[in-house]
């Protein structure tokens, strides 16, 4: 009676379904508040990188939806659940271990649910979603020609924080699986402060644990355990960093590609095995205010423009950042900026 | 020192990945067994659609000395010895209780096609035809009375099979080839039950019958099935070809028997057209001034199978005859009542609460309720080793139990048309599909009530069991917001008092004595 995961699920999450909606959160909420761009708060997927004993706090908030999911490869309405929302908090926190060792923490809040009037009246879903954890290690830090070529590698791992109901779509908050991710970064950035950032990561999900013991995958099965598909994913963006980097603009092209899984069956609902595909275009804009030291905003735009068993979501959110030396303020120490 | 940290991370991960893959059953965990019994004089039962174990004839076999069966043997111990890896694969899956088997293609096939037709562009919804049966949308839409009539022709055409495999077995009592020939290993427990006609492909044969005619769009698929378990019958070293020709010729007979019972059964005229699903609900509209409303968008214009309590039951004579006592009115206290308690399972609802209402849940795209107490029933029969005639008589008799079950509950449901918990409270919010019925009786609670009674006949170890998981179901509906209690407690009591019909047949046939 319903579809799907949507790209735009793991706001936040360490790189989970939806690698490009986290990314251009984290990023993009993270990121900005300093002064040197090598100070930002980043993201397990930019190439941004804090310095060590800094802490960057993201806090936003997403609005997603979707009117239109992909049943298969088709794309159609369905009035059982009309327009869907769904709505997440995030709070993130970003480490400096060592100026090329982060870490990163965060564990969004989701809340979903039909609008009105619709035709199945169901209830929609809310809570605390998965806890991620990320490492992100640079690697390479050089002059490049007349630029600088970063790559820097993140290995990413999450796991559901509540018991709550993956088998629920389109309402389910999360996919409930754990997953564990490797993803590879390169960038580029010109003199002129253009840039041309490409990753690539491949996501290992686990099982998610339903409520019932049989279902229906191209065939029977007998367990409440769901495979969740793994799936690689792709982004390319590219960005420009204006008024003497206080304010940066990206574009994004997001895809991601599960490697198995079934598709949603004729007018029903959508299940964690599905295999999932989408292609997602994206806007950001991070700004650092110059008259708060270490405080700075975010505000991006999503929509999936292709896809298979996901919905046609789209996603707008907006963020506050703040990074701080922990260390400075104990010792007065000038590490950081 | 920071690659490091990065390795161990790494490997860390890895590790935790590698370590837990899981092995996702695709069918009951069971392979060959010893049987409990035998039952040697399971040939003198009653069926349930033929006169007797006797009345489908078969040739009477070649004596094991002659030049006929010698060379069936030879041509049985070739086979044997070029068997191929996959050919020993499809001997452990299918064992030497291949019903189960049987019944799960059913179950798989039921939560293939249960899957209810979406609106057209046009707001019109395009019903399956059995004429087209491509579609779309696909014959057949396997909801619950379709799913509940498919297991149940299905068990009875094995069960009456088996009967007349037993009868002829221990008439003409020629041996096993494992028996006959001590170069002939048998692939599962050896035992002394008779091998002409062969039990197995009886049920190969009415099983692939039976369903080819319920789901003919799989008809390729079924016969592949049935081709591989004939093959796998004489490759265990169980039976030569002439038992298994023996055993299809049954087959095919008590399928023919059970189609043509189902061809005339009324189930084709159950999905009405609008003007007599309207004039169904006028009249519950004029007798108790209600009506249940479908709240779809758009709306779908007729409710599933209005007229499925007019198909012939099993064991009763008189649908109305059992029909439940009228729901409460919706100005009475008991209602006004139930729906405070709705409300505050959906305002209050908890882990174990919506566990079971999703473990029960068996909505579309599942094996639908009868599909789950058949998977109950399948595990029961392996752990307590039943033979193949204990194990079709139970499968025959809780899927009779379960469809006049089935019966009863839709007269119940179109009679009184009683509306559902979202039709009457204002904003109410399901954790479950409400479907496209009536409220009252809780098909979930009659069919599992008619099921457990028969379960707990069969395995009266488990009778506390089985009776508590019906109930279990039954409330299941009211925590998912889409049934109010007194569906549920009434549908349990319906499903019981109806299952006693066919447990009275059960008890007179024979196989108590």
């Amino acid at each position: 009676m319903t579809p799907n995961e949507y790209p735009g699920k793991y706001p936040g999450q360490l790189s989970r379904v939806n690698e490009r909606k986290w990314q251009s959160m984290v990023l993009l909420l993270l990121g900005l508040v300093f002064i040197p761009r090598a100070m930002n708060a980043q993201t397990p997927s930019d190439a941004l990188m804090m310095r060590s004993k800094n802490i960057c706090v993201l806090f936003s908030y997403d609005m997603g939806t979707f009117d239109r999911y992909w049943e298969g490869s088709y794309l159609r309405s369905n009035e059982t659940i009309a327009t869907v929302d769904r709505n997440t908090v995030l709070p993130m926190a970003a480490i400096g271990i060592f100026d090329d060792l982060n870490f990163y923490i965060s564990l969004p809040y989701v809340k979903t649910e039909s609008s009105i009037p619709n035709g199945g009246k169901f209830a929609g879903a809310r809570g605390f979603q998965d806890i991620g954890f990320a490492l992100k290690y640079r690697a390479v830090h050089t002059d490049l020609g007349t630029g600088k070529f970063t790559a820097l590698a993140t290995a990413g791992f999450s796991t559901p924080f509540t018991n709550y109901l993956s088998d629920y779509r389109p309402y389910s908050i999360g996919s409930g699986a754990p997953e564990f991710s490797l993803r590879a970064i390169g960038q580029y950035e010109h003199s002129s402060q253009f840039y041309l950032r490409a990753s690539i990561a491949h996501l290992w999900r686990g099982y998610t644990e339903a409520e019932r013991d049989y279902y229906y995958n191209n065939g029977s099965y007998y367990t409440a355990w769901m495979d969740v598909p793994n799936a690689w994913t792709y982004e390319a963006i590219f960005g420009k960093w204006l008024f003497d980097t206080s304010l940066k603009l990206e574009l994004s092209y997001t895809t991601l590609n599960s490697t198995s899984g079934d598709d949603i069956r004729a007018y029903n609902a959508a299940q964690p095995t599905n295999k999932v595909e989408f292609d997602r275009v994206g806007f950001a804009a991070q700004y650092y205010l110059k008259s708060v030291k270490g405080l700075g905003f975010v505000a991006y735009h999503n929509r999936v423009v292709n896809g298979r068993n996901v919905p046609k979501f789209s996603n707008t959110g907006i963020g506050l950042t703040y990074q701080f030396n922990v260390i400075k303020k104990q010792t007065d120490t000038t590490d950081g900026q | 020192m920071d690659n490091k940290i990065f390795t161990l991370f790494m490997a860390l991960g890895l590790l935790l990945l590698t370590s837990c893959e899981k092995d996702l059953p695709k069918y009951t965990p069971y392979e060959g067994y010893a049987y409990s019994e035998l039952d040697v004089d399971g040939g003198n039962w009653i069926p349930v659609l033929e006169e007797s174990g006797a009345s489908i004839e078969v040739p009477v076999p070649d004596a094991t000395d002659s030049e006929t069966y010698l060379n069936e043997l030879e041509e049985l111990k070739q086979a044997m010895s070029d068997i191929t890896s996959d050919q020993k694969r499809a001997i452990t899956y299918w064992t030497n209780n291949p019903a189960v088997r049987w019944n799960e293609i059913a179950l798989e096939l039921i939560a293939k096609y249960n899957i209810i037709p979406g609106p057209n562009a046009d707001a019109s919804y395009t019903l399956p035809n059995p004429a087209n049966p491509e579609g779309p949308p696909a014959f057949p839409f396997a909801h619950p009375p379709y799913a509940c009539r498919a297991l149940a022709y299905m068990s009875v055409a094995q069960f009456d099979g088996l009967i007349s495999a037993w009868h002829h077995k221990y008439q003409y009592n020629r041996a096993a080839p494992y028996v006959l020939d001590g170069d002939i290993d048998y692939a599962y427990e050896e035992n002394d039950i008779p091998s002409y006609p062969s039990d197995g492909a009886v049920i190969a044969r009415a099983s692939k019958n039976i369903l080819t005619a319920m789901f003919p769009l799989e008809a390729d698929y079924l016969q592949q099935m049935e081709d591989e378990h004939l093959e796998s019958l004489l490759l265990s070293g169980g039976n030569v070809m002439s038992d298994i020709t023996a055993g299809t010729t049954i087959g095919d007979a008590v399928a023919e028997t059970a189609l043509t019972r189902a061809s005339n059964d009324g189930m084709k005229d159950a999905q009405t057209p609008k003007a007599v699903s309207d004039s169904i609900k006028q009249a519950a509209y004029d007798r108790f001034g209600w009506a249940w409303d479908n709240l779809e968008i758009p709306e779908r214009p007729v409710g599933l199978t209005p007229l499925f309590s007019q198909v012939t039951m099993w064991s009763i004579d008189d649908v109305e005859s059992v029909r439940p006592v009228p729901p409460p009115a919706l100005d009475s206290q008991e209602f006004l009542d139930d729906v405070e308690v709705l409300k505050d399972y959906a305002q209050n609802m908890t882990d174990e609460k919506r566990r079971l209402a999703n473990f029960w849940q068996d909505g579309l795209g599942t094996y639908t309720p009868p599909g789950h107490w058949n998977r109950i029933a399948n595990e029961f029969i392996v752990q307590y080793r039943l033979n193949p005639l204990q194990t079709t008589r139970t499968l025959a008799y809780m899927n009779m139990a379960i469809m006049d079950s089935g019966i009863s509950c839709w007269d119940a449901k179109y009679y009184y048309h009683y509306p559902r918990p979202i039709q009457m409270i204002d904003g109410f919010e399901t954790i479950a599909g409400t479907p496209n019925f009536p409220s009252y009786t809780s098909g979930h609670s009659v069919f599992s009530a008619a099921a457990s009674e028969v379960l707990a006949y069969i395995f009266p170890e488990e009778a506390e069991q089985m009776r508590a998981w019906a109930e279990e179901a039954a409330i299941s509906r009211v925590y998912g917001g889409i049934h109010w209690s007194f569906d549920a407690t009434v549908g349990t009591d319906q499903g019981r008092e109806v299952a006693q019909y066919t447990l009275n047949r059960a008890r007179a046939d024979g196989a108590d004595n």
